[in-house]
């Protein structure tokens, strides 16, 4: 009996306590150091628990059981009975809960056959609305939503909505600040977009019409963001790549030049390959003197040793009149065979005859070539010149193993297992 | 300050969620145009949308004071917390007569009651009500409809003049100066832990407590599982009760903790209150409830039986074992404050009985019963003997379904009240914003998915399982099953055919120190018996440790009580082996004797004619073992 009154009047102190609390979101400093009662996380039975509370742990239990097994139907039913759970009064956390709403919603919409677009719209917009943390984020989620649906403009519009947004302190907060950048750097990049659809249609046919002015318009627009958001320290591909294209096309030349440099030389970015394509690509279309696109490529091949462009930059090297530029083209080349993706390449295989051949012109070639295969002699011959080589080989494509026949005795001259073992007659 | 101030006037009317972020935080702005303070829409506010929930009663003018009229409107009348608690306790019984149970519980018993209870705890019709306590005539009655409707509830004529004497002092004073978004007069007095402690007010679950005594009373077929379980399912309001109280009492601010309900109670804990509230009321004796009585084992077995498909046949078994307990009188089962004054639990009483009768039939130690039923399932060929290993078979699939729905209501059940709730008034806006966000995800959901959420209503019934031919039916019918491969004919009189009867320890222990050892033991237990708690216990919506006690009560009512108290005994586990050899008169022979170093073993052979005989034996084997003796006594 008393025990039982206790845990009545427990529970009265519990929600008297809870009353304290107002859900207003600008007090959340205070409401940290309330102890915690229920965690969205927690799906355990506590001794202590309510049928509320146990039939929406239940539900959830469900829920996750169904989404699980892809159910999707089932899920969607108990979804239905769990939204109660945002009403919940005596949990301090109820953000997290809108979380857990917000997920499990989408993902089952994602995944339901008879979802609509319409009720994409609802649960995004009801989310985005109980509760300021995550405003921004699902924000970005349901403008890429749109994106996917093709709904450029409306995604566009969400999107500048979200820019927009302020909330006193939270919108201060470091990570809501990094959101703020993702979502100015989309803004731009569908700015892009509808300048590239503008140039497509308007530019070629009436060059200096109002239409140009309003897609100069959509490039000022887009510039201001993306200038700004491409000093931040960060992986920016697409957002640079179309940077870099309205540049080019308004003929700012420096500045595009400026930008991919310091996208790729910038130590306090994250080491990126691409940076250096990128730049490569751009120095290559305005037709940058040689010396500048191998200093790219040197500095792409120490990142990728196997990438595509190797194969251009081991030519570059070849074309070039310093001795050292052959050297070190056997070196890359060398290098890029130790790949599977390149090991039965044609190409490839046939730059390093060429390099070879080059070689050969000078005196000390034999010197060369066997301090490059010295560290290479003990796998190579397994990795490239056996018999089970040879005949698939042979069977792919047999001029790959003329050539590699070729270079078999030169590359390795005390070769004990047989290249061409089965065409020892031929 | 003063801006907010004027804003609150302006917009104090327009209680719509807003259409962008749902909030209900309405500002004007320099135009005078209405804007969303949390989302800063702004809105055309030229559609005036009625929304009764909001603005209830508002055409109505009820103020004589000062002060500004919308607030005077919205706040309803002033009411007092049992009021309330009167009105659900009507609404309550209201559906269990729709349900089928007598009419007299409402006015003849329920209102008699509760009229004793508000006297008893000094709430009303006394000299000196509880001085915190302000009982409330309806003040201001400018609105004669409701005041006559109010009059016209069960407590009726004789006393509303009573409360009303009671009461007129504190009328002014509380008129004057209401509490603060409180609807009722006295919820903050309600709520004060002295309250609660010293001078047990009324609580939800007290209502449901009371609704069982009442039930009791009259003596209508329906246990206290039953009725939890039609609260459960929603038959019985109980889960928002509240939003059947009528419009002019609001439920604000404090209001809610008392009347908002996020739990079932369990059967147990409701047992204890209406224990504890038979002891504030002192009820004189209740009406008897014999034989014939459906509260009675003797009929509610039957129900049992029927609802576990088992055959008939049994429940003259059930009857012999009930004579042999003693359990067969009907002061047994009569709450009288001279004999019994303990609420017995029906139901459970007679489960344990039926577990028993199980015990001593089919043996369930698990052995006896499943050789019997190999040896029945060779001896059948007319298909009319009852197999217990087919009866198990079924019974597990249906529990097991039984069970998974149960879980699966359990997961779709909404507790959230249609009505706004909210419990103070800065937070209010919160509330509303929140369950139009909820409503709104329900209502996707429910769209996607066709099929609303909740529970699907079904029409209440009295069992869980259906057993038939029918569609929708757990299994075949079994009642019409004899007996006759467990039973033999000794002397010319039918007895089961194994001879022995097991039985946990006896002994009583103390009650406030170990209330039971359900747990201790569970692992030990054969696991057909744990399987029938188990069983028992779903169907009766209570823990098996409590049916355990209650098994152990009945057999100590067959044996035990024959048997001295072993008080050094209490801690160590005991097992009993208890030989019995059933006639219509019991006359045992026991023999106890301890077997193990560890553990103490009982055996008890009983040996029982029509003739009273008794002779015990106890024969202890090990020196160092404690011995027992029983003792016999014959009834």
């Amino acid at each position: 009996m008393m025990d039982d009154l206790e845990r009545e009047l427990g529970r009265f102190e519990d929600l008297k306590h809870e009353d304290d609390f107002s859900d207003d979101n600008s007090t959340r400093g205070s409401k940290r150091t309330k102890p915690r009662r229920m965690d969205a996380g927690e799906s355990y039975k506590t001794p202590r628990e309510t049928g509320f509370h146990q039939s929406t742990r239940i539900c959830l239990e469900h829920i996750r059981e169904a989404l699980l097994h892809h159910r999707w139907q089932e899920a969607a039913e108990y979804m239905a009975c769990y939204p109660q759970k945002l009403e919940d009064t005596a949990t301090s956390q109820s953000e997290q809960y809108t979380e857990l709403v917000w997920r499990l919603s989408t993902e089952i919409l994602h995944q339901h056959p008879n979802s609509k677009l319409d009720d994409y719209n609802s649960i995004y917009e009801r989310m985005k609305h109980s509760g300021i943390r995550h405003y921004l984020m699902i924000c970005l989620e349901h403008s890429f939503h749109l994106l996917l649906n093709g709904h450029i403009e409306n995604a566009k519009n969400q999107l500048s909505a979200a820019e927009s947004w302020r909330y006193g302190k939270e919108s201060g907060h470091v990570r809501q600040q990094q959101i703020v950048k993702l979502i100015q750097a989309y803004r731009s990049l569908l700015d892009y977009m509808i300048w590239c659809d503008k140039r497509f249609t308007h530019f070629d046919t009436d060059p200096s019409s109002i239409s140009n002015a309003d897609m100069h318009n959509y490039f000022r627009q887009a510039s201001v963001n993306l200038k700004e958001i491409l000093r931040n320290p960060g992986v920016w591909d697409p957002f640079i790549l179309s940077y870099v294209e309205m540049l080019d096309f308004y003929e700012d030349y420096e500045e595009a030049l400026n930008v991919l440099k310091n996208y790729a030389y910038d130590n306090t970015f994250p080491p990126n390959p691409n940076a250096h394509v990128y730049l490569y690509q751009y120095l290559k279309r305005h037709e940058a003197p040689e010396r500048k696109l191998i200093k790219v490529l040197k500095i792409l091949q120490v990142l990728v040793p196997s990438h595509e462009l190797m194969l251009e930059y081991s030519s570059l090297l070849l074309q070039s009149e310093r001795k050292k530029d052959t050297q070190k083209a056997l070196e890359v080349v060398l290098e890029m065979l130790a790949f599977a993706c390149w090991k039965s390449n044609l190409d490839a295989w046939k730059r390093l005859k060429d390099i070879i051949e080059k070689l050969q012109l000078e005196k000390n070639w034999k010197d060369v070539v066997s301090d490059k295969m010295a560290e290479r002699k003990n796998w190579w011959p397994a990795l490239h010149f056996t018999s089970f080589h040879f005949r698939t080989d042979s069977e792919e494509n047999p001029e790959l193993v003329e050539v590699k026949a070729s270079l078999t005795k030169i590359l390795c001259p005390d070769l004990t297992m047989k290249y061409s073992a089965g065409q020892e007659s031929a | 300050m003063f801006e907010a101030n004027m804003d609150e006037e302006w917009t104090a009317g327009y209680r719509e969620p807003c259409v962008q972020c749902s909030a209900v935080d309405w500002g004007v702005s320099d135009e005078g145009r209405f804007y969303c303070r949390s989302c800063h829409n702004v809105i055309e506010r030229t559609r005036e949308v009625v929304d009764p929930t909001f603005t209830p009663g508002s055409s109505r003018v009820s103020t004589i004071g000062k002060g500004s009229r919308t607030k005077k409107t919205e706040r309803g009348h002033q009411w007092n917390i049992c009021e309330g608690f009167q009105f659900i306790l009507k609404k309550q019984a209201e559906a269990l007569i729709r349900l089928g149970v007598s009419p007299r519980l409402k006015d003849e018993v329920l209102c008699e009651l509760w009229r004793l209870y508000l006297q008893k705890s000094g709430q009303a019709f006394t000299d000196r009500p509880l001085t915190s306590f302000r009982v409330n005539v309806r003040g201001l009655d400018s609105d004669s409809e409701s005041a006559a409707e109010f009059s016209g509830r069960s407590v009726s004529d004789t006393d509303g003049e009573t409360v009303a004497s009671s009461t007129v002092l504190s009328n002014a004073g509380s008129s004057v100066d209401p509490p603060p978004c409180s609807g009722s007069s006295d919820a903050v007095s309600y709520l004060t832990a002295q309250q609660l402690r010293s001078s047990s007010l009324m609580t939800m679950r007290k209502t449901l407590a009371l609704i069982h005594i009442a039930l009791v009373w009259i003596r209508e077929a329906l246990t206290l599982s039953d009725l939890l379980r039609l609260v459960n399912e929603g038959h019985v309001p109980y889960v928002n009760a509240f939003e059947e109280l009528p419009d002019e009492m609001k439920l604000e601010g404090k209001d809610h903790l008392i009347f908002k309900v996020e739990t079932i109670p369990s059967h147990e804990s409701v047992h204890k209150e209406a224990q504890a509230l038979l002891h504030v009321l002192q009820l004189p004796p209740f009406p008897p409830i014999s034989c014939q009585s459906l509260l009675h084992p003797a009929l509610l077995s039957l129900r049992y039986l029927t609802e576990l498909n088992l055959p008939d046949e049994l429940h003259l078994w059930v009857c012999r074992l009930m004579e042999q307990a003693g359990l067969e009188d009907q002061t047994v089962h009569t709450v009288d404050p001279l004999t019994l004054y303990v609420l017995p639990r029906y139901g459970v009483q007679t489960a344990a009985l039926i577990v028993v009768t199980m015990k001593a039939v089919f043996g369930v130690d698990d052995l006896t019963e499943w050789e019997f039923s190999g040896q029945t399932g060779e001896q059948d060929d007319s298909g009319n003997l009852f197999n217990l290993r087919r009866w198990y078979k079924l019974l597990q699939a249906a529990l097991i379904r039984a069970q998974q729905n149960k879980e699966h209501d359990t997961a779709r059940k909404q507790w959230r009240s249609k009505r706004d709730v909210s419990t103070s008034r800065n937070r209010k806006w919160v509330a509303v914003k929140k369950k139009r966000t909820a409503e709104q995800v329900q209502i996707c959901f429910e769209r996607l998915s066709s099929r609303p959420a909740g529970v699907e209503r079904i029409g209440p019934s009295s069992f869980r399982f259906c057993w038939g031919d029918e569609d929708g039916a757990d299994g075949p019918g079994l009642h019409h099953l004899t007996l006759d491969g467990v039973l033999t004919l000794k002397h010319g009189v039918l007895t089961p055919s194994h001879s022995t009867y097991w039985h946990p320890a006896l002994q009583q222990c103390n009650y406030w120190r170990c209330r039971s050892h359900y747990l201790k033991f569970e692992p030990t237990l054969p696991r057909m018996f744990v399987w029938l708690l188990k069983l028992f216990s779903f169907l009766l919506d209570v823990k098996p440790a409590s049916l355990y006690e209650e098994v152990l009560r009945v057999e100590r009512r067959v044996f035990g009580s024959r048997t001295p108290w072993r008080k050094t005994e209490t801690k160590t586990e005991t097992k009993t082996k208890t030989k019995t050899k059933t006639k219509c008169r019991p006359k045992t022979k026991t023999k106890t004797r301890p077997e193990t170093e560890t553990r103490p073993e009982t055996k008890t052979k009983t040996k029982t004619k029509c003739r009273p005989k008794t002779k015990t034996k106890t024969r202890p084997e090990t020196e160092t073992r404690p011995e027992t003796k029983t003792a016999k006594t014959d009834r």
